[in-house]
């Protein structure tokens, strides 16, 4: 409880870096089958890096996701990858018309934005799947 | 003006390397900055490809104006160098009466930002003049079995030099030479932070580029502006140490 007290009033990078060091100091202690354990979910979680994206949803079509991945049972990334399949064929196909949502953004980094009429999320949620 | 002094008594931890490296960083940002050497072996001068000179001797004991002793090296950055005259200087502080402030009322008069003075690996009479001028002592370390006795030594000295009624703003422990990989430099780490805790500045990696830069005359920010010494670790999606961090860090010191 001293030592967690001491570290809370460090240098912050200091800190950072001796939690570090001591992760990977206690890592070195574990038996060799253990080490490659961490080894193999370390090459994981990088390979999956690439498959990351964060975007930012209205809370209610992010809960619509995940509810229907729960009651499928399966991941609500596989849900979102359909969704997005079926979007970018409909786009493609030119059954998708965008401007209509279109206003200028006052953003530095957007042009535009997209604002969606609250009956078009209203329409997914009133549905029961 | 801010005054920071570089000390530890022992030798070879990376003092002069440190003055010159946040002295060229500090005149960089726009601070006019002024460097002294007060080590007669004369490095300071010699980091900038230049020769020693005896300009403390002159400055102290000649009452030279400080325009005349000093050379400027950079841009906003004056040096005040030495050689082996300043075995002089402490005799002739020897013989004086107020002989520990004779620096300090010399910087009375001079016109800077921020200085920086170079201490030597030695407890004299000069080394205590440079503790008392200054506002702040950074003390450089390197991260071996006696690491934390010397920078006690340090903190000693300067405790009976503040029951004498000098008044420090406060003080850093910057660990240099920092091997990450050593066990060595990990257990006197946890060390060094248990003991001082806030007080440990993030460290400065060991690199092989820093022992290069002063035979060409040049800071690191020149001559290695992309190495380890200078920006740190990488460390998770945050840096930590190099002496880029540390001038931000004495910036802060500086600027309240
Ligand atoms: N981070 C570092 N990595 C590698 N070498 C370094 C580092 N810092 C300093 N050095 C080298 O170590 C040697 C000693 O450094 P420096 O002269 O700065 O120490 P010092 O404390 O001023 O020494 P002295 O006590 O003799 O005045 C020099 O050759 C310098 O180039
Ligand atoms: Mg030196």
């Amino acid at each position: 409880m001293a030592e967690r007290k001491r570290r809370n009033i460090l240098d912050p990078a200091v800190a950072d870096l001796l939690a570090g060091m001591e992760e990977k100091q206690a890592e070195a202690r574990l038996p060799k089958r253990e080490r490659e354990k961490i080894a193999r979910e370390r090459a994981k979680m990088r390979a999956r890096k690439d498959h990351r994206v964060t975007y930012d949803l209205p809370p209610e079509l992010k809960k619509q996701v995940g509810d229907l991945a729960e009651q499928m049972g399966v991941a609500a990334s596989q849900i979102a990858t359909y969704a997005l399949i079926q979007f970018l064929q409909s786009y493609q196909n030119g059954e998708v018309d965008l401007s209509k949502f279109k206003v200028p953004s006052r953003s530095p980094r957007y042009e535009w934005k997209l604002v969606f009429p609250k009956s078009l999320l209203e329409s997914v949620k009133k549905k029961k799947v | 003006m801010f005054i920071f002094a570089l000390a530890n008594q022992k030798g070879g931890v990376g003092k002069t390397t440190t003055a010159v490296t946040l002295a060229s960083g500090f005149a960089q940002a726009g601070l006019k900055t002024l460097l002294v050497d007060l080590d007669p072996q004369g490095h300071v001068a010699f980091s900038f490809g230049q020769e020693k000179t005896a300009g403390l001797y002159r400055w102290l004991v000649m009452e030279e104006p400080i325009k005349d002793v000093v050379q400027t090296v950079r841009p906003n950055l004056d040096i005040l160098p030495s050689d082996k005259n300043t075995e002089k200087v402490k005799r002739h502080i020897t013989l004086m009466d107020f002989r520990e402030s004779l620096l300090k009322d010399h910087f009375k008069r001079l016109k800077y930002d921020v200085v920086f003075l170079d201490l030597a690996p030695s407890l004299d009479v000069l080394h205590i003049n440079g503790l008392i001028t200054s506002d702040w002592v950074i003390i450089p370390t390197r991260l071996d079995a006696m690491a934390v006795d010397g920078v006690k030594e340090i903190l000693l000295t300067m405790g009976e030099i503040g029951q004498k009624g000098h008044q420090f703003t406060g003080y850093s422990i910057l660990p240099t030479f920092f091997d990450r990989t050593t066990r060595e430099t990990i257990t006197q780490f946890q060390e060094i932070v248990q003991t001082f805790g806030e007080r440990v500045l993030p460290p400065i990696p060991q690199d092989t580029r820093v022992r290069e830069a002063p035979a060409f005359g040049q800071t690191l920010w020149e001559y290695t502006p992309n190495s380890p010494a200078i920006t740190g670790y990488q460390n998770g999606k945050s840096k930590a140490g190099g002496y880029q961090q540390i001038c931000e860090r004495l910036m802060e010191v500086v600027y309240g």
